[in-house]
């Protein structure tokens, strides 16, 4: 830590330390904590307070605990006070390990700014909205470049009577960043995007028992696609290009859909995007797996494994979903169709991911065809064979998928659209990385 | 989210020089092995000629060894058990040397003499094609690339830290990787690094006269090293001379001679380190030196 940095939190300490010793000095003991043992600025204060006893007196520092405005959280503090206003709250009940626990989430803010917070201990607390509490004992996270309150089993709710705080005005709509459709991903709030609608169609759907018409459709600009929901009628026409202010992001299983709801505002802006890939947008895996998913996605990669369930495979005549033995788990007794998929696990060097392949491009990365493989079961008496068969004519292309990415905790996943093997000029590349290196020397 | 580990392509060079190893706290936090590049690696694709492959489990329960080599001179070491079927049906039906590709996860393990050797247990061996081997190395050395140029960046930031990296655009896992390379093994040489992308280039330009300007006489590391007693004593005593003479001069105050100080100075009488570790043992298994502690040999 600098100098100028320290500035404020030598000031703030010469002033509850109120002369007890003198600014050298202090100055020294700053030093030896933060640059002979390099901890943290927080614990340097607290240990020069408590050397100099003023630990328990001090108008910021209660047992070990520091006090905070909202807006000077920076994300790791491990133990902290917070005097704020609730401004949203919700109880609910949810599984942790397989047992059953209320938590307490909202925001709360002051004068300086405004947090989420989860309370995991709510079994016994009841908050109000638009309360003052102090929350005791908390700790903060950073996710997603916001800081987050958590009130663990440590911590403590005591409401505050007689104090008025006036939470601030930005919090109440809770910022809206500008993004790059690209770039969404789920978690980041409240968004203002641009981009011209490729598809919109009415939907009549019952919220609430009421029925409703909802606008839904895909959204692209140069850097990608979503899939938005309008929930109020602003008119919306394929081919034109809108503003949208205060969408809100939900994702479903990974894939992050942009909605339109009652705060938002659209307004029709000038096409600028010139032509817009409206078939894939080209990513790495290091780049869905920050996104979470998506639609229309390419990925360029090596094929590293094929899971077990590739190959010839037997399908409910039904449901078409894959069945072991002739038993569906909804159907009972059937009698399978047979079908040729892969499960593979694409690897390009960023990150890993599952791309599952149908009958048809099955065939054109490995040139065998569902009546070969049905052939080959046949003359072998099992169906695994054309699985351990097609390993090897898999394993190590270079191959180029796209499709719809979702994921879950095994990471993404695509259902791949299309396929195809991805030829390298290894000479030509070489030659490239040559001058590359030769001019960086 | 456990996502699956990314498949690392790198050099035997790289990855056989890797001692350090991040172990995961429980079963489900993965083990990584640090490489000077910073890479934190937990699974590799390497590919390579198969050159030699023994089972030295029995009939029934097959457990294979074999050595790949990547380019020249350099080897990866595979084990494959029974808790990796498909590789152990797959090798079965190999026979070197044959051009193959290893998915794998690498293990490192430690010689009682404190050496730490790496290797692959393969999830998947599988034969490839010349061109995909050639297609191998041009990815691996564009990833090399990649990696030094990194690390260049990341040296250039003074006494950098895990959080500068990650500001600076590092994703949290190469800013720990690169952290812990530099505490671990300080500042790579990239002389060693870019001899090995001008040896991958010369492999797949073998027309075009690859010449990266680069000290051509820089010892090469040795794969393994068998002293044997007989036909190289001559050599040995010369250089046991050479070695015990040091001593005597580095041990300036009574303690020893400093390892690090040592290593210089006989790398600039043509001793590379791994060559100093064998000569070291010897002069200890002979007693005419010992270790006072780690970082010092000194002379009886």
């Amino acid at each position: 830590m600098n100098t100028e940095e320290l500035i404020p939190h030598f000031e703030e300490m010469k002033k509850v330390l109120n002369g007890k010793i003198d600014d050298d000095q202090l100055r020294k003991e700053l030093d030896t904590y933060l640059n002979a043992y390099h901890v943290t600025i927080e614990a340097a204060k607290r240990g020069i307070m408590r050397k100099y006893g003023v630990g328990d007196t001090s108008s910021f520092v209660t047992a070990n605990t520091i006090s905070k405005k909202v807006g000077d959280l920076k994300g790791n503090e491990m133990n902290v006070d917070i005097t704020a206003k609730t401004v949203y709250v919700d109880k609910k009940e949810i599984t942790v390990r397989g047992n059953q626990k209320i938590i307490i989430s909202g925001i709360i803010g002051d004068e300086t700014g405004t947090a989420p917070f989860t309370i995991w201990e709510g079994e016994n607390v009841e908050l109000e909205k638009g309360e003052i509490y102090l929350f005791k004992n908390a700790y903060t996270k950073k996710w997603n470049d916001r800081v987050q309150i958590n009130l663990g089993s440590r911590g403590k709710i005591e409401p505050i009577k007689d104090i008025k705080i006036d939470v601030t005005e930005k919090t109440i709509t809770i910022d809206s960043q500008d993004m790059k459709i690209g770039d969404i991903h789920d978690g980041v709030g409240n968004v203002t995007v641009s981009g011209r609608i490729i598809s919109v169609e009415a939907r009549n759907i019952i919220v609430k028992e009421e029925p409703k018409v909802v606008y839904s459709g895909i959204i692209a600009d140069n850097s990608g696609k979503i899939q938005f929901s309008a929930w109020n009628d602003y008119g919306l026409k394929e081919g034109e290009s809108i503003c949208v202010k205060n969408a809100y992001i939900r994702a479903w299983r990974g894939i992050p859909q942009l909605n339109l709801g009652d705060k938002c505002e659209v307004s029709r802006i000038d096409d600028s995007f010139g032509q817009i890939d409206a078939t894939a947008s080209k990513k790495t895996v290091a780049d869905i797996i920050k996104i979470g998913g998506g639609l229309d996605i390419s990925v360029t990669g090596t094929v590293v494994d094929l899971r077990t369930g590739s190959g010839l495979i037997k399908r409910c005549p039904e449901c078409n979903r894959s069945v072991l033995n002739d038993q569906c788990t909804t159907h009972g007794q059937i009698t399978p169709v047979l079908d040729l998929r892969m499960k593979l696990v694409i690897d390009d060097g960023t990150g890993a991911i599952s791309a599952i392949v149908n009958c048809e491009d099955t065939t054109k990365l490995t040139g065998i065809t569902l009546e070969a493989a049905k052939g080959l079961a046949q003359a072998k008496g099992e169906i695994e064979v054309v699985g351990r068969d097609m390993a090897p004519l898999i394993i190590m292309k270079k191959i180029t998928v796209t499709g719809n990415v979702m994921s879950d905790d095994y990471g993404p996943m695509m259902i791949v659209k299309s396929a195809n093997i991805e030829k390298t000029d290894v000479i030509a590349e070489a030659e490239k990385l040559y001058n590359d290196v030769e001019a960086a020397l | 989210m456990n996502a699956r580990e990314t498949a690392w392509r790198l050099f035997s060079s790289e990855l056989n020089t890797a001692t350090h190893e991040i172990k995961g706290t429980d079963e489900k936090s993965p083990s990584y092995v640090v490489t000077h590049l910073g890479a934190m690696v937990n699974r590799v694709l390497v590919a390579g000629v198969l050159t030699e492959k023994e089972n030295v489990g029995s009939e029934d329960e097959p457990m294979w060894r074999g050595r790949i080599q990547d380019l020249a001179s350099g080897n990866f070491f595979i084990n494959i058990g029974r808790y990796q079927p498909e590789a152990a049906k797959a090798i079965a039906d190999i026979d070197a040397p044959e051009f193959v590709a290893v998915i794998g996860k690498v293990k490192t393990y430690t010689t009682e003499d404190e050496r730490v050797f790496v290797s692959i247990r393969p999830e998947r061996i599988i034969k490839i094609t010349e061109e995909i081997r050639m297609q191998w190395i041009l990815d691996a050395a564009k990833s090399t690339w990649i990696r030094l140029n990194q690390m260049k960046k990341a040296t250039a930031i003074e006494d950098v830290s895990e959080k500068d990296l990650i500001t600076a655009g590092f994703d949290q896992k190469y800013a720990q990787g690169i952290t812990t390379a530099l505490d671990q093994y300080g500042i790579p040489n990239s002389t060693t690094y870019l001899k090995t992308i001008q040896t991958a280039l010369r492999t797949i330009l073998p027309d075009k006269n690859i010449d990266l300007g680069l000290p051509e006489d820089m010892s090469q590391v040795p794969d393994e090293i068998d002293i044997e007693p007989g036909a190289t004593a001559q050599n040995n005593s010369d250089l046991e001379d050479t070695i015990l003479n040091l001593l005597e001069e580095l041990d300036t105050d009574g303690k020893g001679a400093p390892r690090d100080e040592l290593e210089r100075r006989a790398e600039t009488a043509g001793i590379s380190s791994m060559e100093l570790e064998e000569i070291s043992n010897i002069l200890m298994d002979k007693g005419l030196v010992y270790e006072p502690n780690l970082r010092y040999l000194k002379r009886i």
